[in-house]
């Protein structure tokens, strides 16, 4: 095996369990997600794009799913000889063995992986975030203030800066401080959670911090409070364009949103940078002599008989004649019958929802209605 | 259960060439937006669990061989058996209507000896159907003969498609085109490998023939068995049976027949992003693929990937394929607007539906 300059690490064990009855049986990052993809795509295409080839998936929270998608990594060109994706869930040693008990732990208990390639850098990343970076650029940034660390970082507005790791820096972006969800927030810079360590000095952390028993093994609790506290050269990434963390059913929703239009804020079209994904071979979707389709992004295999609007109607889906669907994410298979109406709902995959069945409110203050994977919902029971 | 192993034979063109088929073979030729011809054959081999397939080329074999690749489409990237690119005659590349020439059966021999497979499966790349090829093994099998040729009730329109002679069940000849109700030939037959690879030794003088030209005068020693295909199968022999075939998928349960789920066809895998219908868009009765962008009015059409349509465009009764752009105000009808054109606006491209306007392939 070759020496690695840079590998990845990314961490796809999280439940997302605020996105509630969509992550009851898979695991946030296989969540679908833009007609056509799922979450964990993104960080996927990105490392192959940005010609990192040798990515260590760790999973944990109902991995089937995702590790049948993942599969040989071919659907990302990831399917290296000599690298490629390995998918690290928790393991059993001759003193037993456990769960991955926080980001850095996760990361610890695949230290013999890290080893294995002997890279010269390690970039941990998150299964669950949707954005195109290249990593190229943050790693020649990261060479180039010769720094231990570099987090990768972008504005956000004042009024949710509490919900990030904010980080207060100095004219030469080098971090002077980090803070995990303050409850006043000196500054709107906010961690992304995708970092550039040295290697060594990453091992030789995540050695330290699993020892210590009053850490949470935490990359924005622990891991970079303490490098912080030790001197070591913390610098600063920024990166500009389409980010999200979709943490909740709204903000899943919201994104979703944030697909359609004219100038949709993601471009799912960049062909330099493709978003790549590992999908069946479905026909092209399907139009009805009376379908009628506004603003929407439609999957191959979809079937389309009654009016859409402003929605995403993913692989497969279906809408039957007169059924009315606006401001909707249905994912794959989802099946709305014939004179259906559905409005700000999220339909999970392979859910039905019945003849005539009305679901959902145009009401703002309401929250978006969402339909578990597989469930079916009847007149009535809506 | 006996082994199974394919040949495609990818390297035929058909009697009546159009503009779709001069620049590249039948087997290449797009269908359905985002499928090739040739997707039936290998995916209706690797659903029967079939991976080792033989892929006779043509002699432009390009577009082809940038289409299946590795083989891995269709789950035939092996260790061990795979998918096998030969070498087709140049014989073959002219316009027979041949669909198995003995001579590239013939140059092929060694894929055939070294196999231990007890089957192969033979199969042109010009007909579109869905089948399990696991109940023809069984019935071939099960008969006893020699040579099961795969057929179909013919309809008024199957053109140049190869008929059989049968009588008391078994094969006595071929005729070239058929007469409704004929048994039409779908271009595929089963036969035991051992006994084909007889067959090339008695033939070997005669193999500028089809082999089931060369078997005319053995239909009385070669026991040559019918066995009857019931579902969709359309052969794409001219541009009107093609468009035809095309246009019967914008029926669901048509779509359904060709495309069950249980039997995908399987094609080269793009990262296509969703197609994407904008506000103001009208589309009706039309299969829209990957990575298009709709602006204007669709109605009763199909579009390859990446197809845009601009604001004010009209595409009707037409299929468009890959990479087009039709302008804002320009209007396409009754046409076949082959890939990467660019259809200027304002202007028209512009058929009647017995006499489709053909727009050739246009450099990338």
């Amino acid at each position: 095996m070759s020496k690695k300059e840079c590998i990845a690490m990314l961490l796809a064990g999280g439940q997302g369990s605020r996105l509630g009855v969509l992550t009851r049986d898979i695991a946030k990052p296989a969540v679908s997600f833009g007609a056509k993809y799922r979450i964990i795509d993104f960080a996927l295409s990105n490392c192959a794009n940005s010609g990192v080839d040798t990515v260590g998936v760790l999973t944990q929270y109902r991995p089937y799913l995702l590790h049948s998608y993942i599969g040989s990594g071919a659907a990302w060109n990831l399917d290296e000889g000599d690298g490629g994706v390995s998918i690290l869930p928790p393991y059993a040693t001759q003193t037993g063995g456990a769960w991955y008990a926080g980001t850095a732990d996760a990361v610890t208990q695949n230290i013999g992986f890290i080893e294995q390639n002997d890279p010269d850098y390690v970039l941990i990343l998150s299964g669950d975030q949707l954005y195109r970076m290249d990593y190229q650029k943050m790693l020649e940034n990261h060479k180039r203030h010769n720094a231990d660390l570099t987090v990768a970082v972008m504005p956000v507005p004042w009024e949710e800066a509490s919900r990030f790791g904010i980080i207060t820096q100095d004219d030469d972006e080098r971090i002077l401080k980090f803070t995990e969800k303050p409850n006043k927030p000196d500054s709107n810079l906010a961690s992304m959670g995708i970092y550039i360590f040295n290697a060594k000095l990453l091992v030789d952390t995540l050695r330290e911090d699993a020892i210590d028993q009053t850490s949470e093994h935490d990359f924005g609790k622990n891991i970079i409070p303490k490098l912080l506290a030790d001197g070591k050269r913390l610098y600063t990434y920024e990166f500009q364009g389409f980010w999200r963390d979709v943490g909740t059913i709204a903000s899943y929703h919201e994104t979703s949103m944030d697909l359609l239009g004219m100038q949709p804020d993601f471009d799912l079209y960049d062909d330099e940078n493709p978003i790549m994904s590992n999908a069946g071979a479905k026909p092209p979707a399907y139009v009805g002599p009376n379908g009628a389709i506004d603003d929407c992004l439609v999957g191959n295999g979809a079937q389309i008989f009654g009016s859409v609007r402003h929605s995403i109607v993913s692989t497969s889906a279906y809408v039957g004649e007169r059924a009315v669907v606006e401001d909707s994410v249905l994912l794959p298979g989802a099946t709305v019958k014939d004179g259906a109406h559905v409005v700000r709902a999220i339909l999970g995959e392979n859910s039905v929802v019945e003849d005539n069945v009305v679901l959902g409110s145009v009401d703002q203050t309401k929250d978006t209605a969402v339909i578990g994977n597989d469930v079916v919902v009847g007149k009535g029971e809506e | 259960m006996e082994k199974l192993i394919g040949l495609v034979t990818a390297n035929y063109s058909t009697k009546y060439p159009s503009a779709l088929s001069e620049t590249r073979p039948v087997a290449s030729v797009p269908y359905l937006g985002r499928y090739r011809v040739v997707d039936f054959a290998l995916s209706n081999m690797a659903n029967a669990g079939i991976r080792t397939v033989g892929l006779i080329m043509p002699y432009n074999y390009r577009s082809l061989i940038d289409h299946v690749g590795s083989g891995r489409d269709w789950n035939l990237a092996r260790k061990k058996g795979g998918l096998f690119i030969l070498p087709g005659s140049a014989f073959g590349t002219s316009r027979t209507g041949s669909r198995f020439l003995l001579r590239d059966l013939e140059h092929n021999k060694v894929y055939l000896k070294r196999s231990t497979a007890d089957l192969v499966i033979l199969s042109s790349a010009s007909f579109v159907y869905n089948m399990d090829y696991n109940q023809l093994a069984a019935a071939h099998s099960q008969s006893g003969a020699d040579i099961t040729v795969v057929t179909k009730s013919a309809t008024e329109k199957d053109v140049d498609v190869t008929g059989f002679v049968v009588e008391d069940g078994r094969v006595h000849g071929i005729r070239h085109g058929v007469a409704f109700g004929d048994e039409a030939f779908l271009d595929c037959f089963v036969v035991r490998r051992e006994f084909l690879l007889s067959l090339l030794d008695w033939y070997e003088q005669n193999d500028y023939l089809d082999l089931f030209e060369a078997l005319s005068g053995d239909y009385g020693r070669v026991d040559v068995r019918t066995y009857r295909f019931d579902g969709y199968a359309e052969p794409i022999f001219n541009k009107d049976a093609y468009f035809r075939s095309n246009m019967q998928m914008l029926d669901p349960k048509i779509l359904a027949e060709l495309f069950p789920a249980g039997r995908p066809i399987m094609t080269k895998a793009h990262d296509n992003a969703p197609a994407k219908f904008e506000s103001g868009s009208h589309v009706s009765n039309s299969a829209v693929s990957g990575i298009c962008r709709i602006y204007g009015t669709v109605t009763n059409s199909i579009l390859g990937r990446s197809v845009v349509v601009e604001s004010g465009a009209t595409v009707n009764n037409s299929i468009v394929m890959q990479s087009c752009v039709i302008k804002s105000g320009a209007r396409v009808e009754n046409a076949i607007v082959d890939r990467n054109n660019v259809v200027p606006a304002g202007t028209e491209l512009r058929g009647t539906p017995d006499d489709l306007f053909i727009k050739e392939k246009a450099a990338d």
